[in-house]
């Protein structure tokens, strides 16, 4: 018998052999897999219960922290968002039940301190090795931008044409993330599912993932298209015209209220005149225009660092690509911002910033840095060029053409305090088909000072109702551009 | 009297004992420290008294059992001990709760010490052990006592105690199975009719076991209480293969358990649900699948060396404290933690079957045999169905799940595999073979009666 009993010991070890394997292979081999199941929170309950670093505007505010909850809550820490009012749409949120978005979301490797580089530090450092995420905004312009944009639906967006750092982008409706990572997991539902009802879509960051038709600030895209292809040259006169038949139809093509409208290059500029606008689109012709508008970047997703980014349109009527060749009329309307044209607020800032910075197009980016608890800099943004759609000399020309706008024209409410020139162009984006009442979105584009820009802005006002009606954007949007601008130049030494 | 290789057995075992009442001290200080415990002071004077219990156990074995093997008893309190904390640390209700049947089931180890002193007695009671096994088993299955939890009718409630009768069942029949092997093995073996090249036993040798073990078995699929079926299974076949020594009674018994499953499988939904969820959790995660997959992350957010104690979630899992409750430390002592959990049942079934190969006597032989595959394989189907090598059969990890039946009826097998240790080794000359407590009785008795009569 004592030999089956050692047989027996023999194949009980193999079992249980059996069964170290299967504990090495879920414990070890399939740990990472199973700690990524979707199904799986485990991993999130122990990261509510850690410290999580700051996120920092460039001013050094802090707008979002970790706060240590009271003895006996579910969590040892809930998140908080200081000036949620202004920047929930660029932190985002982090929440247990409901994900987390925006910087949150991308840098939590960081703010956890749980990139390789963080680990090996807190061997030896020992304690907290959280990180935290610094920002390229401020909060004070923030501040000022949300305060001149009001209760309007809009988006304004201030940048560094030089770098692509963003200064302020702020929309109007936009939601409060400290509502959303309420650990009581029911108002904080009710909360998304009202923001989510909402057809303003307040939950997105409305400045760099919504698009608007553009109206006549389109025109500087167009101008800057026409110069680099010897199309126009500011030499061209344009008669004095009320309408215009392009191509291929019947119906004419009119400026602005139907008024009459010609002159020279510059004049047609700052009086923003359509039909000079409609005929460089056609004269380009349908290849040379929509390669010139690619090379704005219109068409490609932003190059931002920020998830989920909109692109903006030229080329498409929905889904369909619409075959310029046969509808001349539609490329014509394109050439001054009607029809399909639309565009993310954040780019045409960024069209802007292409003029202002000798016509090279710097990729957009809020993350000024990374930083260790230590205060080591873990990984600093490098500005990069997107694209160079225009040479200097046509950046220069556009320059000129956009002072006038703000001198002589529609960009006048744009003028600024002590004497500094601003550039800009407007634009009034009619939304409204014949004979239904009024609607428009108000641009307005530029930046300053105009002989070395250091700001880049733009604002736009979603025509919601007909208060944009007869108004050009100069008279809605200027203002605000002209409030930041000031703001900015006041509280430079 | 003196004898060093006892005292030396005795003073190691004195030493492991209080090392794994260390251990389980440290791990409670730990666990209460842990920031997702609901563990609160209050649970610290039932841990002291279950270290107070273990060491009582130890000196139990000093007076009654002296020359046993000396690892059984801490590796016992070691899963205890480990068990208890992961236990309190889950539920302070079950802690106290917890205490009490640590108490009981190491009095029932004592009294077994005391009781059997030797072992030959227990065969000469091999028909009531198989009546009191078949009898519990049958228990739950009396209306108006008998009750049902997750599908399986294996419980019996009298009045606020409930109790699982199955669990004291499989000590009554590895007794049966033991003594009647040990009476009938040759007989069995030899196989004296002729079926072609097979030679098989007289019908009669074989009937009243087979009858047992089926009757088990059909009690058990009744009671839809299959890991039980399961554990009944293997230790009939693997008593019938070490006592008759012959290969065909396991190829008979692994062509039988084939057919049951299958069967099985075929007419009992229950079956059907718990391989489906075997095979793929996920499907069903909001159903049946939840705990097994909860089982998975629990396993998975350990990895390695464990979130700590009182730093996972093993409360996530529904039946954290007991058939789970292997998912529980590997959560948080991690691959480390768990895999100590699996070399301590190791070594439980390497000291059980050393006791059984040491004995000399049949019965002891077979019974040491039978007690330390209970204990091996009922560890085996729930730490493998837990890791989802086996479709999941809920039974208790012995010694360490939360249950007084499951904690009494492994502290008895423990006794009684103490018991023959201690026997072979006075039998081996290891110590003197002094009288035993009823021997001394009697003897006591016989000199009274003696001077009685001397006076007379």
């Amino acid at each position: 018998m004592n030999s089956r009993i050692r047989k027996l010991t023999a194949a009980l070890l193999a079992l249980y052999l059996v069964v170290f394997v299967a504990l090495n292979t879920i414990q070890v081999a399939r740990k990472e897999a199973l700690d990524a199941n979707p199904f799986n929170n485990r991993q999130t309950i122990r990261d509510f219960n850690r410290l999580r670093g700051p996120i920092v505007t460039a001013d050094g505010v802090v707008i979002a922290q970790s706060v240590a909850t009271p003895e006996g809550s579910e969590f040892d820490y809930q998140r908080e968002y200081p000036l949620a009012e202004i920047f929930s749409n660029v932190t985002g949120y982090y929440t247990y039940s409901f994900g987390s978005t925006q910087l949150e979301r991308m840098h939590n490797d960081v703010l956890m301190g749980d990139t390789a580089a963080q680990k090996v530090a807190s061997v030896f450092g020992g304690g907290d090795n959280t990180g935290s995420v610094v920002v390229t905004l401020r909060a004070d312009l923030q501040q000022v931008a949300a305060d001149a944009l009001g209760e309007r639906e809009g988006s304004v967006v201030v940048m560094d044409p030089a770098t692509g750092a963003i200064l302020a982008m702020v929309s109007f409706p936009r939601f409060n993330a400290n509502q959303v990572a309420d650990h009581d997991t029911e108002a904080a539902e009710n909360v998304l599912a009202f923001y989510n009802s909402l057809d303003s879509k307040p939950l997105l960051a409305n400045a760099y993932q919504e698009r608007y038709m553009p109206g006549s600030a389109f025109k500087v895209i167009t101008t800057g298209i026409a110069f680099e292809n010897g199309v126009t040259s500011l030499d061209r006169d344009w008669p004095d015209e009320k309408e215009w038949l392009p191509p291929q139809t019947i119906d004419p093509i009119t400026n602005y209220g139907g008024s009459t409208c010609g002159g020279s290059m510059t004049e047609v500029f700052y009086r923003s005149c359509n039909i000079p606008f409609a005929q460089m689109a056609v004269e380009l012709g349908p290849e040379r225009m929509v390669a010139g508008v690619r090379a704005w970047g219109i068409g490609e997703e932003l190059p931002i660092d920020l998830p989920a980014p909109a692109a903006s349109n030229f080329e498409y009527s929905g889904s369909e690509p619409i075959d310029f060749a046969q509808n001349l009329p539609l490329l014509a309307i394109g050439g001054f911002g009607q029809a399909n044209d639309t565009m993310v607020p954040l780019h045409m800032c960024m069209v802007a910033a292409t003029v202002a910075n000798g016509g090279r197009m710097m990729a957009p980016y809020v993350l000024d840095s990374t930083v260790e608890h230590n205060g080591r800099i873990l990984h600093r943004t490098q500005p990069s060029t997107w694209k160079t759609p225009i040479s200097p000399t046509t950046a220069a020309t556009i320059s000129d053409l956009m002072v006038e706008v703000v001198n002589r024209g529609t960009g006048k409410p744009m003028q600024l305090n002590n004497g500094v020139q601003a550039a800009a162009k407007t634009g009034t984006a009619q939304l409204n088909a014949a004979g239904e009442p009024q609607r428009s979105h108000a641009w307005i584009i530029g930046f300053a000072p105009a002989e070395a820009p250091r700001y880049a802005i733009a604002v736009v006002l979603k025509g919601t109702n007909d208060e944009i009606s007869a108004g050009t954007g100069g008279r809605l949007a200027g203002p605000i551009a002209k409030t930041i601008l000031d703001y900015l130049f006041s509280t430079e030494n | 009297m003196n004898s060093p290789l006892a005292a030396a057995r005795r003073n190691g075992e004195l030493g492991l004992v209080v090392m794994a009442a260390g251990i389980t001290g440290a791990a409670f200080v730990l666990a209460s420290l842990g920031k997702n415990s609901e563990m609160p002071a209050t649970v610290v004077p039932f841990l002291v008294a279950l270290l107070g219990m273990l060491v009582a156990a130890h000196v139990a074995t000093r007076y009654f059992a002296r020359g046993a093997d000396g690892t059984l008893l801490p590796l016992a309190a070691l899963l205890h001990g480990i068990g208890y904390v992961m236990i309190a640390r889950l539920s302070d209700r079950r802690a106290a709760l917890q205490t009490t049947w640590s108490l009981i089931a190491i009095v029932a180890f004592v009294l077994t010490l005391i009781l059997i002193q030797r072992p030959p007695d227990l065969a000469r009671y091999k028909w009531t052990f198989l009546f009191i096994g078949a009898g519990s088993l049958m228990l739950p299955l009396v209306p108006g006592i008998g009750s049902s939890v997750g599908g399986a009718r294996i419980w019996v409630s009298i009045g606020r105690i409930n109790i699982q009768p199955g669990e004291f069942a499989k000590i009554g029949l590895a007794l049966f199975f033991a003594a009647y092997l040990a009476d009938n093995r040759e007989l069995i073996a030899a196989g004296t009719r002729r079926i072609g090249p097979m030679r098989i036993p007289e019908l009669r040798y074989v009937l009243p076991i087979t009858l047992a073990w089926g009757f088990a078995v059909a009690v058990m699929v009744v009671e839809k209480d299959l890991g039980s079926a399961l554990l009944f299974f293997t230790l009939f076949t693997v008593m019938m293969w070490v006592a008759t020594e012959r290969a065909i009674y396991l190829l008979v018994g692994m062509v039988l358990f084939a057919v049951a499953a299958i069967t099985a499988h075929r007419m009992f939904e229950v079956v059907q649900t718990r391989v489906a969820i075997w095979r793929d959790p996920w499907s069903q995660y909001e159903g049946k699948g939840y705990q097994p997959a909860q089982a998975m992350f629990a396993f998975a957010n350990g990895g390695t060396g464990g979130t700590g104690l009182g730093m996972g979630s093993p409360n996530k899992i529904p039946a954290a404290s007991t058939d789970y409750i292997f998912a529980a430390i590997g959560e948080e002592l991690g691959l480390v933690g768990a895999g100590a959990i699996l070399i301590a049942f190791v070594l439980i079934i390497g000291a059980g079957l050393r006791v059984a190969i040491r004995a000399d006597r049949t019965f002891e032989k077979l019974l040491a045999t039978g007690l330390t595959t209970i204990l091996g394989m009922q560890a085996f189907i729930i730490t493998a169905g837990v890791l989802r090598v086996i479709p999941l059969t809920g039974i208790t990890l012995p010694f360490v799940s939360y249950g007084g039946s499951s904690l009494l009826s492994n502290y008895i097998i423990l006794a009684l595999l103490l018991r023959i240790s201690d026997s072979s080794a006075k039998r081996l000359g290891e110590l003197p073979d002094e009288l035993s407590l009823g021997e001394r009785w009697e003897t006591y008795q016989l000199r009274r009666a003696a001077k009685k009569a001397a006076r007379a």
